[in-house]
């Protein structure tokens, strides 16, 4: 069985202000219509001619650009796509269709608390998620008191990672992002942690993304965010692409979609 | 896959915590810890001891049997721990796999990386007991090292190609274990090879020419006895003694292939 796949350039082009070209993607998955997780029922799903699976188009023929410097929103509904749009350009799913180039190097992380393990200390999972997002040991010890600073969870380092409250877990594991370095910013639903007082510090990150001029894709569900943060967003709906540009116009758009004015 | 990208700085660093959690979580809760890793197969040893030599009376020609015996069972642990984690190590992280990009072989070497921990813990005990058992001292210890490289090798290999099938397919687990149980009699492990060459020349050549087998029977020659029958010094055509090495090149190769073809698509399949 040939699978069908696109291509995936990553280039360093300091001279070249497309931080990601995107080209004609498409990608489908394959949802198993039956239990399809064993031998046997794909030895008999093939003698029967079924295929097992039907086909689920999650992105078509998409096509856009983004430069450098730009905090880009990704926004739409439940399914529109967005998050596969952007496990597609974090590399972590393969374009069936296609091309993408990034040009910079990519901080690959989408969500926050990858590799977060219950059983482990505070302490041993900010060194795992560090390696995760390319930290060597050093500059892991370097900023290690910042992030639990950050974090205001000082006197739990050492405790296991099951103690803490889902709040806590989510403020450690910003702490440990925000460190994070690279060309182009990848983030999935980031903001909106913690209490009034942690927001406030979100707030500030983001802001100073903006007045670096970092370039940051940004999926989410805060029109509010789209407003603040993003220099340009993207609207999709059933895997297209409906509107592309000026944040507050497509905030307004993405409401009208929802049904909110 | 360019070579110098495999093990540049950030994936090093990467197998280096994925072991570290791996071989933590192993013994988190047990009272007793790291020492599982010792206590284990030992007991299996004293098991294996009592049914094999000393009820059933084999090995008895052999000096340093015990040893003999130990250093067998260490060497399978070895290898069925390196290939059931390996096999399973993409399902198991897969919940990493589908959030973020990295090498997915990574996640395969670190999960046998732990077996290779605990086997050279368990060496050591090997090498201690071989001592107080009066084996000499010798420089052809240090030639264990590569049969033992051989035979992980052929576990990475094995934990490649099936843990690649395995992603889609769970049942690999289930048949790999199976196959496991069977192999465990097809190498000479409780029984000295020498019982099996004794009515039959033919079948002692076969059981020899599986890589595992091989490899074993290469470290009892090196560490504890010379009376040891190897495939070099039971196999007249040398030519024929290289097939568990061109397996095992065999098995590594396929599996590297068929896992880098295929890894591109764990994170949507896992």
């Amino acid at each position: 069985m040939k699978r069908e796949i696109g291509k995936r350039i990553e280039i360093e082009d300091g001279n070249n202000d497309t931080a990601i070209q995107v080209k004609n993607l498409s990608k489908s998955f394959k949802l198993p219509t039956e239990q399809a997780f064993g031998l046997k029922q794909a030895f008999f799903n093939r003698l029967r001619g079924i295929k097992g699976y039907k086909e689920q188009k999650v992105l078509k023929n998409l096509d856009f650009e983004i430069k450098k410097g730009e905090f880009i929103g990704i926004v739409g509904r439940n399914g529109s796509g967005k998050s596969t749009l952007l496990k597609i350009l974090a590399g972590v799913y393969y374009p069936q269709k296609g091309e993408i180039t990034i040009n910079g190097s990519l901080v690959p992380f989408i969500e926050l608390g990858v590799g977060f393990n219950p059983e482990l200390t505070g302490r041993e999972n900010v060194y795992m998620n560090g390696a995760l997002l390319g930290f060597s040991n050093e500059e892991m010890e370097k900023m290690y008191d910042d992030i639990w600073e950050f974090a205001e969870l000082k006197d739990f380092q050492d405790q296991k990672l099951k103690n803490y409250s889902s709040g806590m877990q989510v403020r450690l594991a910003f702490s440990i992002a925000i460190r994070a370095k690279g060309d182009i910013l990848l983030l999935d639903e980031v903001l909106a942690v913690g209490d009034a007082a942690f927001q406030q510090k979100c707030n500030d990150y983001f802001t100073s993304l903006k007045n670096k001029k970092q370039t940051v894709i940004l999926v989410t569900h805060s029109m509010r965010d789209v407003r603040r943060f993003c220099t340009r967003a993207i609207l999709l709906e059933n895997g297209k692409i409906i509107e592309n540009g000026d944040p507050a116009k497509i905030a307004n758009s993405y409401n009208k979609l929802l049904g909110i004015e | 896959m360019k070579i110098p990208l495999i093990f540049n700085k950030k994936n090093r660093i990467l197998l280096k915590e994925l072991t570290k959690t791996d071989f933590k979580l192993r013994y988190q809760g047990s009272v007793l810890g790291y020492l599982w890793a010792l206590l284990r197969p030992l007991m299996m040893f004293a098991i294996l001891y009592i049914v094999f030599s000393k009820l059933l009376r084999i090995g008895n020609d052999i000096p340093h049997y015990p040893v003999y015996l130990l250093c067998g069972t260490t060497m399978w642990n070895f290898f069925t721990e390196c290939t059931s984690q390996g096999i399973q190590a993409i399902v198991t992280r897969g919940d990493l796999l589908r959030k973020i990009s990295f090498p997915k072989y990574i996640v395969v070497v670190s999960a046998t990386l732990t077996a290779v921990i605990n086997m050279l813990i368990n060496v050591a005990v090997v090498i201690i007991f071989a001592l107080i058992n009066g084996v000499t001292p010798s420089l052809t210890w240090f030639l264990i090292i590569p049969a033992i490289f051989e035979l992980y090798l052929l576990s990475l290999g094995i934990a490649f190609l099936l843990g690649s099938i395995n992603v889609k397919y769970r049942d690999i687990t289930s048949i790999w274990d199976v196959i496991v149980q069977a192999l465990f009699y097809a190498v000479p492990i409780i029984y000295p090879i020498s019982m099996v060459a004794s009515t039959s020349t033919l079948a002692a050549k076969v059981i020899l020419l599986n890589p595992i087998a091989q490899a074993i029977q290469d470290i009892r020659y090196n560490l504890i006895t010379p009376e040891t029958i190897t495939i070099w010094n039971f196999l007249e055509n040398h030519l024929v003694a290289i097939i568990p090495i061109v397996i095992v090149f065999i098995t590594l190769t396929l599996g590297a292939l068929i896992f880098r073809q295929k890894s591109k698509f764990f994170a949507e399949e896992v």
